[in-house]
C-alpha cells in the first residue's frame, strides 16, 4: 500500500478500525455531495481498554470528517481540529470526576446550531461515562433527535458504560488493545526511542500505548514503576504494610503533582498571553487584567482536572501492581504468557512459590476492592494500607 | 506586515471588530484579533474576530508597505487604540512581535498563533436588504420573546422568514408568541426562505445598527434535505455600513405560528399604550414574576388589579373604548408589558377570544382591513 500521510496514522495497532472508519468518512463525503451516504451515521460510539486511543481514533475520524480530503493530516482543518480550535467541533474533555446536567444541556444547545465550515457539526466527548444520570438522559434527547448535521462520537471504555438507550443508537467502533510490536514500531518510528527501550517499556504497558510513550521518555515514571513493583517481595510485616502504603501514596501524588504542574502552567501563560502579557506599551497591564475572569473559569477547570489526574494516577500505580499479581498467577498455573512485569523476575518467583494460586487471585481481588474505594471517595492512603495488610495476610 | 493607516478610522474598525471577543475564551487563541493584507495593491486591511458563534469583520484602507496576517491579543489592541493620541499609526511585524507607533507612543505586541486560529465562516450571498433602523426596531419588538431556558433549542432563537418582499420575524418561549412583519427589498422576487437566529446575538448585532443605511441580510438557501453543502450555510450575515458579521444558525424547525393566532374576536379594548404602561408597572409592584395582574375590562374603563388575601394589593382603573361582552382576565405582569412594549404606535388593540383563551396585542393597523405588522399573542393565567 502506498504510504500516504493521513490523520489516522497515529493509531497503533488499529487496522480494522481505521479502515472502518476511512470508510465512513468517504460515505460522509458522499452525503455531503448530496448522494445517500450509506455507511455513515449520526452517532458513534468508541470503546476499548485504557491506552487503546479511543478519543484519539474519535479526533482522527473528526478530523478526517471535516477535512476536505478525508484527513490528510497537514491542511488547516486538520491542523485546527488536533490543536482543538476548529469551529465546527465541540471538544468535550470532562476535567472533573463527573460530568453534570447543566453542561450537558448547554452542550446540547450548542451542538444544534449548524457548521459554519459547510461540513459537519462535530461533538467529540471523551470520558462519556463520566455523564452523570441526569446528564446521560439529557444527551439520549440529542442522540435520539439529531439535527441533521451533527455527528456525536462518545467515548467510553466498554459500551455497558453507557445508558443502553444512548449505546442502541450509536454505531460501535471496538478499539483492541496493540500488540506489543505494534507498540514498539510506534515508539521506534514515531518518537525515535531506541529499540531496546522501547520493547522493555512496550512490554511493562501491556499495550498502554501512552503509558508505554510515558516510560520510556521519562526515567522518573520509570524509577516509579521500579519501585511500585519492588513493594509485594517487602510486604514482610503489618510494619512493612503501612510503610509501603505510605510510599505509594507520596509516588502517585509526587506523579500527580509533576503532571498537573507542568500542564497548569503551560495553560495559564498561554491564556495570559492571549490577553497581551509580554506585550509592552500603555495599556498592557489593563489589558492583562481582563483576563483574570478567564484565568478565574481555568483556574477552577484546573483544580477539578487535578483531583481527577490524582485518581488516574493511584489508579496507574495500582494496575502496576495487578499486573505483578497476574504475572505471579501466571508462573503458578504455568502458563506460557508474556509477563509484563518480566523484569522482577526474582520477586515474581519469590511471591509465587511462597503463596497458592487462590492467595493471589485474593490478593488481586485486594487491590481492585483499593480502587472501588478510593473511588468512593476513602482517603487512598487509608484504603492502600487496608490493601497492602490484605496482600500481606493474602 | 507593514502598514500605515489613519488613527481614527482604524481605531473605528477595532472597537467594532472587537465586539466578537469572547469575555473567557474557551481556547486562548479565540481572544486574538486577526489582521490580514492580501493583496498589496488594494490598500485595505482585514479584520475579524470569532468566539465560534459569531463572527465580525470590518475592513479599513491604509498605505500598504508589505501583506502579510498576524494575531495578537484583540483585548490589548482595542485598548491600545483607545488611547492613541492623534497621529497616523504605523504598524509592522517583526519575528513573533509586532510593532505598532503612533506618534511618540511606541507598543510591541505578542503575536499569537494564527495556524491554531479557527477559519472563518465564509459569508453567505446577500439575498436582500431593509433599512437599518427597521431591523433594529422589529428585532427589539420580537426578541424578549424568545425564551431562556436551552432545553430546546428552538425556542430560544427568532426566527426570519424571507417570503417574497416581505420579511416576519418571529420568537416564542411557549406561553406567548410575538411575531413582527416589515417590507424589505429581496435581490430576486420569489424568495422564499427562512433561518433561525440565537436571539442574544441576534439582539446584539440589531444594537450596533444604529442610524439610517440599509442593513444586507444574506443567507444560503438550503434545499430540502439539510445535507448538500453550499457557501456559507448554516449562516446568517449581515452587512452594514461595511461591516460584516456572521452568527450560526440554530439546526431546527421552528413552529408554523400563524394557525395560532385567533382569528375572531369575542371582545376588543382600544388603549392609550403610555398610560396603560405606567400604570401596569404601578399596580404590579406589588406582583412577583409568577403573580397575576388581573384586568377587568368593562363600558369605557379597565381596571387593573394585583395581590390578594393578605398579600399587598393594588388596584388602578383606566379609560379605555372596549367593545363586546365585559372581560375579566389575568397575565403575567411582565409578559403582558413586553407586549405592550413592542407597540410602536400611541395606540395598542388588545383581542380576546375567552378570559382563559389567548389574547393577541396588536399596534394599530396600517390600514382598514391590513394585517397589523406586529402581533402578540400571550396566554392568560387561571385565577381562582
Amino acid at each position: 500500500m502506498l504510504v500516504v500521510m493521513s490523520v489516522f496514522d497515529d493509531l497503533v495497532g488499529q487496522d480494522t478500525v481505521i479502515e472502518q472508519l476511512r470508510s465512513a468518512a468517504r460515505a460522509a463525503d458522499g452525503l455531503l455531495a448530496g448522494s445517500g451516504g450509506a455507511g455513515m451515521t449520526h452517532a458513534w460510539l468508541f470503546t476499548g481498554p485504557p491506552g487503546s486511543g479511543r478519543s484519539e481514533a474519535a479526533r482522527a475520524f473528526a478530523a478526517a470528517l471535516q477535512c476536505p480530503d478525508g484527513g490528510c493530516g497537514h491542511c488547516s482543518s486538520c491542523h485546527q481540529v488536533f490543536s482543538g480550535t476548529h469551529p465546527d467541533l465541540l471538544y468535550v474533555r470532562p476535567s472533573g470526576l463527573s460530568f453534570g446536567v447543566d453542561k450537558t444541556r448547554d452542550l446540547v444547545l450548542r451542538s444544534a446550531s449548524r457548521p459554519t465550515g459547510g461540513r459537519f457539526r462535530v461533538v467529540l466527548f471523551e470520558d462519556a461515562d463520566r455523564a452523570t444520570e441526569a446528564a446521560s438522559n439529557a444527551l439520549l434527547k440529542a442522540v435520539e433527535e439529531p439535527s441533521p448535521r451533527t455527528i456525536w462520537l462518545l467515548c467510553t471504555p466498554t459500551a455497558e458504560d453507557l445508558l443502553v438507550t444512548i449505546r442502541s443508537r450509536c454505531r460501535l467502533v471496538t478499539l483492541r488493545t496493540p500488540t506489543t510490536r505494534a507498540v514498539v514500531d510506534a515508539l521506534v518510528g514515531r518518537d525515535g526511542v531506541a529499540p531496546d527501550l522501547a520493547a522493555e517499556a512496550a512490554r511493562a504497558s501491556a499495550g498502554h500505548f501512552e503509558r508505554a510513550r510515558a516510560l520510556a521518555g521519562d526515567p522518573a515514571a520509570r524509577r516509579r514503576r521500579e519501585e511500585v513493583l519492588a513493594i509485594p517481595a517487602r510486604l514482610d510485616g503489618l510494619g512493612a504494610c503501612v510503610t509501603a502504603a505510605a510510599r505509594l501514596y507520596e509516588l502517585a501524588e509526587a506523579e500527580a503533582k509533576e503532571t498537573t504542574g507542568a500542564l497548569d502552567e503551560q495553560e495559564k501563560a498561554d491564556m495570559r498571553a492571549a490577553f497581551g502579557e509580554g506585550s509592552t506599551g500603555k495599556g498592557v497591564a489593563k489589558a492583562v487584567r481582563g483576563a483574570a475572569g478567564a484565568l478565574k473559569d481555568l483556574d477552577d477547570q484546573q483544580k477539578r482536572r487535578a483531583t481527577r489526574i490524582k485518581r488516574d494516577t493511584y489508579d496507574l500505580a495500582l494496575m502496576d501492581l495487578v499486573a505483578f499479581y497476574r504475572d505471579v498467577l501466571a508462573i503458578q498455573l504455568g502458563a506460557r504468557v508474556e509477563l509484563p512485569t518480566a523484569d522482577r523476575d526474582a520477586d515474581l518467583r519469590g511471591v509465587a512459590r511462597s503463596s497458592t494460586p487462590e492467595a493471589t487471585l485474593r490478593r488481586i481481588d485486594a487491590i481492585m476492592e483499593c480502587r472501588r474505594r478510593i473511588g468512593a471517595n476513602v482517603h487512598p492512603q487509608i484504603a492502600m494500607e487496608a490493601m497492602t495488610a490484605a496482600l500481606y495476610t493474602g | 506586515m507593514r502598514f500605515r493607516a489613519d488613527r481614527d478610522a482604524f481605531a473605528d474598525a477595532i472597537t467594532w471588530t472587537a465586539r466578537a471577543l469572547p469575555v473567557r475564551p474557551a481556547v486562548p487563541v479565540l481572544a486574538g484579533m486577526r489582521l490580514d493584507i492580501t493583496d498589496a495593491a488594494a490598500g485595505t486591511l482585514g479584520l475579524s474576530a470569532f468566539d465560534y458563534e459569531v463572527s465580525t469583520r470590518a475592513s479599513v484602507d491604509v498605505q500598504v508597505e508589505e501583506p502579510g496576517s498576524v494575531l495578537v491579543s484583540g483585548r490589548l489592541l482595542s485598548e491600545i487604540v483607545r488611547n492613541l493620541p492623534p497621529y497616523p499609526v504605523e504598524m509592522r511585524t517583526d519575528g513573533s512581535r509586532a510593532l505598532l507607533t503612533c506618534g511618540s507612543a511606541r507598543f510591541t505586541l505578542l503575536t499569537l498563533p494564527i495556524e491554531d486560529y479557527p477559519t472563518l465562516p465564509s459569508m453567505p450571498d446577500v439575498t436582500g436588504s431593509l433599512p437599518g433602523d427597521v431591523f433594529a426596531s422589529a428585532v427589539r419588538q420580537v426578541a424578549p420573546s424568545a425564551s431562556r431556558d436551552d432545553t430546546l433549542p428552538m425556542l430560544t432563537g427568532v426566527n426570519l422568514t424571507f417570503s417574497g418582499g416581505t420579511v416576519f420575524l418571529a420568537a416564542t418561549d411557549r406561553y406567548r408568541i410575538a411575531v413582527r412583519e416589515a417590507w424589505w427589498q429581496p435581490r430576486s422576487p420569489d424568495v422564499d426562505t427562512s433561518a433561525l437566529v440565537p436571539a442574544r446575538t441576534l439582539f446584539d448585532t440589531a444594537r450596533s445598527l444604529t442610524s439610517g443605511g440599509n442593513v444586507d441580510i444574506a443567507l444560503s438557501a438550503v434545499d430540502g434535505s439539510g445535507a448538500r453543502a453550499t457557501r456559507g450555510e448554516g449562516m446568517i450575515g449581515f452587512e452594514y455600513a461595511g461591516r460584516r458579521t456572521t452568527t450560526r444558525l440554530i439546526d431546527s424547525d421552528f413552529i408554523t405560528y400563524d394557525s395560532r393566532f385567533p382569528t375572531e374576536f369575542a371582545a376588543t379594548a382600544e388603549v392609550p399604550v403610555a398610560p396603560l404602561v405606567e400604570a401596569v408597572k404601578r399596580v404590579a409592584l406589588v406582583a412577583d414574576r409568577s403573580t397575576p395582574l388581573r384586568l377587568s375590562f368593562g363600558q369605557g374603563e379597565v381596571v387593573l388589579e394585583a395581590g390578594s388575601g393578605d398579600d399587598a394589593q393594588a388596584a388602578e382603573a383606566l379609560d379605555v373604548k372596549f367593545e363586546g361582552e365585559p372581560m375579566r382576565i389575568a397575565f403575567s405582569p411582565q409578559y403582558f408589558l413586553d407586549g405592550l412594549g413592542g407597540v410602536e404606535s400611541e395606540t395598542a388593540f388588545l383581542n380576546f377570544t375567552a378570559p382563559t383563551k389567548p389574547a393577541v396585542i396588536t399596534g394599530a393597523p396600517a390600514e382598514e382591513g391590513g394585517r397589523p405588522n406586529y402581533r402578540y399573542l400571550v396566554m392568560p393565567l387561571r385565577v381562582a
